[in-house]
């Protein structure tokens, strides 16, 4: 392993980290700064729709594709959707199983398994590219940040691909762009819409909260058809 | 230079894009920064522009070609100023991230078009949003900024203020209001020969005090002498206050929480004073959020005393066998359309299926429904801005679908404001649908077996014998005099524009027309001109009903007068007064005409 590859798998890696983190906290701050607004009325709709159980639904709403009509009309959508998210969590656990634990890729299996999820993300990725340029409604809601996030993370995907089996017999010139596009992915995902998750928790706690103490949540019966 | 604003961030704005910026742009961003919460802020950078709201919106699917109307598109609007002055990554980089200032008066009214023109806060997006971004609260948000600074559509200004100032959103008259109570006790107690059974007035100590839209005053009175025959029926403790009665908020529309607060805590102490147990809201969805859910928030106060929709009330009665009902009464195959305020903001949706269930023999369920229903598109009032009609009635096409597809013939909605969405969308697709609501229903379902029957005096329907043809472009107001003028006898016709006035009289030959001014297609003034140069029509009396007495004079400057002319808003009494007169006057001169040929 060279020097380089063993600072931008290290080294550069913490840095990167320590400064997300760094950031998040500030963005965190930044957030709380707002108060939270209050609900005072009595609670409404059934007994069984409280505030605990419409957070708690809110949080879980998706996992659940049946919930919400936007993913239950489009299934084919919500599939990517998790593959695309598996796919995420699966090249940024690479980051950590190849400094730190890289005997883990000696198992046949686990490298498969981690090919398939990344190589499918990517194909869902390529497909979202498609989508975001192709269809008037996407384009009409993108921004610059949009098309580059969506666009970086197909790049790091294809690059996570061909990491998995950490193998430098062609040169390392593949494993010094994944690793080298993750630290970047560490300092710019605070200032992009990819930090979507960091916010996922709040957002959907308050919406759950006050729609469960109006009885709205969890939802119930809305059905589509008469079937 | 720093403008502090609550606290919550501090606002640079540099003098450059001070003098660059309008007075009132610059007042929405400063205002901006006291109305964000921790919801808000959330729900405004939260969003990854994924684009699975898009088809949860009534006006996306009427309007497959405008992405405009997309609700991330019509989101980003407000948060484009937002990430320019609130948020970090719009000011470190806001061509990246598509932030953007507002300068000017012309990008005000830009955004009044979206947040008022092509959105019903009807949630249903937010409801669909994988991140749980609530777009309608933030929409709600920029409507009240827009309204701080007096930018907004004619309507919401002209009812905001009689609300502010008179009270209710209508202008509606204590003295005409009681009035109509008195007129419908009075009418309760001969139709049932009993004192007893009439609308008590700032009674104190009442179990129930019943608030109503005062809609039901100006338009449909039968809702409110409905509601009072169910409470006679329950046997029910009841009153009505004289004063802060109105349970709708224009608050709720305009984004003004002054106005809301303002205005529920009006209905709040009047309850107090009143020493009322319950407050019981007729049948409206955003009285009900407003009242039930939301007023306190605006107000900032705690309500003592609990509150429900006059719906809970009645399924309650007949649980309780207070009230005996037949839904073999009901046989008219029904559907229920399920107000956004009511379903997505309250969960209020099982109860009125199961009252529905139970006063009704064919109640036949639409797709979607409950909280994933379609607005009927005259929410977030819409009703009352009518530049956007054109876009609200073709957004009507998904509502009108649905409609149609259930094979019903009665609408019922619990919902004021989508009584007068739905009748005009009825209206425009032709559906031949009526709507109604769950008072009317139950009452006429009721079985009163203690009837006293009282001798009465037999009463003369005066214009028994009479046609009369409506021609006015509000269906509320078509309704209100439609029903007037059958209650006392005479057969009416309607007609919503001049086109389709024209084609009636020449068709039915009626003894009497009440014409409007403002109609689309042909104005009042082209009717009349018609009319009156044919021959066949030109004998028929018009009484024109106008809301814009400042047109009178193209009417009158003409050789030919109208018989009648009448102001609105109209009363009952007046309304009878100039029919008689006219009707009279016109038989005299007919009586006349044939004594001179003979």
């Amino acid at each position: 392993m060279s020097p380089l590859l063993h600072f931008s798998e290290h080294t550069l890696q913490e840095a990167a980290l320590a400064f997300m983190a760094l950031a998040y906290i500030t963005r965190l701050t930044w957030l709380f700064h707002f108060k939270a607004g209050s609900d005072r009325q009595a609670p409404t709709g059934a007994a069984d729709t409280t505030p605990r159980r419409g957070i708690l639904y809110s949080w879980f709403n998706i996992a659940m594709p049946w919930a919400m009509e936007s993913t239950r009309t489009k299934m084919f959508m919500y599939i990517q959707f998790i593959i695309f998210h598996l796919g995420v969590t699966a090249a940024i656990g690479l980051s950590f199983i190849i400094p730190y634990a890289p005997r883990l890729l000696d198992s046949r299996v686990a490298a498969v398994i981690l090919m398939a999820i990344i190589g499918a993300a990517l194909l869902v990725g390529l497909m979202r590219i498609i989508r975001r340029i192709s269809d008037k409604y996407m384009r009409a809601i993108s921004s610059p940040d949009d098309y580059f996030s969506l666009l970086l993370l197909t790049v790091w995907f294809a690059f996570a691909f061909l990491s998995v089996p950490n193998s430098t017999a062609w040169g390392e010139w593949h494993l010094l762009t994944y690793f080298f596009l993750t630290a970047f992915f560490l300092v710019y995902v605070p200032f992009s819409k990819i930090s979507h998750y960091l916010y996922y928790p709040f957002t959907r706690y308050y919406l759950g909260k006050t729609l469960g103490h109006r009885g709205v949540y969890p939802m119930k019966h809305a059905r589509q058809s008469g079937e | 230079m720093i403008v502090n604003n609550g606290g919550t961030e501090n606002l640079e704005i540099t003098m450059s894009s001070i003098n660059t910026r309008s007075h009132k742009a610059q007042k929405v961003i400063e205002r901006m920064g006291k109305k964000l919460n921790r919801q808000i802020v959330g729900s405004l950078v939260a969003c990854v522009h994924c684009g699975m709201c898009t088809n949860a919106c009534h006006y996306v699917l009427a309007n497959p070609d405008d992405p405009t109307y997309a609700p991330a598109y019509k989101a980003d609007q407000i948060r484009k100023f937002f990430k320019k002055h609130y948020d970090w990554t719009g000011r470190v980089l806001p061509w990246w991230v598509k932030a953007k200032s507002l300068y000017t008066d012309e990008d005000l009214e830009e955004l009044k078009d979206t947040v008022f023109g092509k959105c019903t806060n009807c949630r249903r997006c937010s409801i669909n949003c994988p991140m749980g971004v609530d777009y309608a609260t933030f929409n709600r948000m920029a409507r009240g900024l827009l309204v701080s600074v007096g930018v907004m559509p004619e309507g919401v200004a002209v009812v905001s203020k009689d609300q502010w100032e008179i009270g209710n959103q209508m202008g509606v008259l204590k003295e005409d209001y009681v009035d109509t109570l008195e007129w419908l006790a009075e009418e309760l107690q001969e139709e049932w020969g009993d004192p007893n059974a009439t609308i008590p007035i700032d009674r104190t100590n009442a179990d129930v005090v019943y608030s109503i839209n005062p809609r039901e005053v100006k338009y449909d009175p039968r809702t409110i002498s409905d509601a009072a025959l169910i409470f006679y029926a329950a046997g029910e403790n009841w009153t009505m206050p004289s004063e802060c009665w109105d349970m709708t908020n224009f608050g709720l529309f305009s984004g003004d929480d002054d106005l809301g607060g303002a205005v529920a805590r009006r209905l709040y102490e009047k309850v107090e004073e009143l020493s009322g147990k319950t407050l019981v809201i007729s049948e409206c969805g955003h009285g009900y959020r407003s009242t039930r859910c939301e007023g306190p928030n605006w107000g900032k106060l705690d309500v003592k005393f609990p509150m429900e929709s006059s719906v809970i009330t009645m399924l309650r009665y007949i649980r309780e066998g207070r009230i005996k009902v037949d839904k073999s009464k009901n046989t008219t195959p029904v559907t229920f359309h399920d107000s956004c305020n009511n379903a997505r903001s309250c969960g209020l949706f099982e109860e009125p299926r199961e009252l529905l269930n139970l006063v009704c023999s064919d109640f036949r369920e639409m797709y979607p429904n409950r909280t994933e229903n379609y607005c009927c598109t005259g929410g977030g009032g819409a009703m009352s801005m009518s530049e956007y009609t054109p876009r609200r009635l073709k957004s009507a096409k998904i509502k009108a679908d649905q409609l149609k597809a259930t094979g019903a013939e009665i609408v019922v909605t619990s919902c004021h404001n989508c009584v007068d969405g739905l009748t005009d969308l009825i209206r425009h697709y032709k559906l031949g649908m009526q709507v109604t609501q769950l008072v009317n229903l139950v009452a006429n379902a009721l079985v009163i077996e203690k009837k006293v029957m009282v001798p009465v005096e037999e009463i003369t329907a005066d214009l028994a014998g009479y046609r009369i043809l409506v021609a006015d472009d509000e269906p509320d107001f078509v309704t209100f005099v439609a029903t007037i003028l059958e209650d006392n006898g005479a057969a009416v016709m309607r007609a919503y524009d001049g086109d389709e006035a024209i084609k009636m009289a020449r068709h039915e030959k009626p003894d009497l027309m009440t014409l409007d001014i403002t109609m689309p297609g042909k104005s009042g003034i082209e009717v009349f001109e018609m009319l009156k140069k044919d021959d066949d029509l030109k004998s028929i009396p018009v009484c024109v009903i106008t809301g814009k007495p400042e047109l009178r004079k193209l009417i009158y400057d003409r050789p030919t007068t109208p018989d009648g002319y009448m102001d609105k808003p109209i009363t009952e009494e007046n309304l009878l007064i100039n029919i008689r007169k006219i009707l009279k006057v016109h038989h005299h001169q007919e009586t006349v005409e044939s004594k001179k040929q003979i």
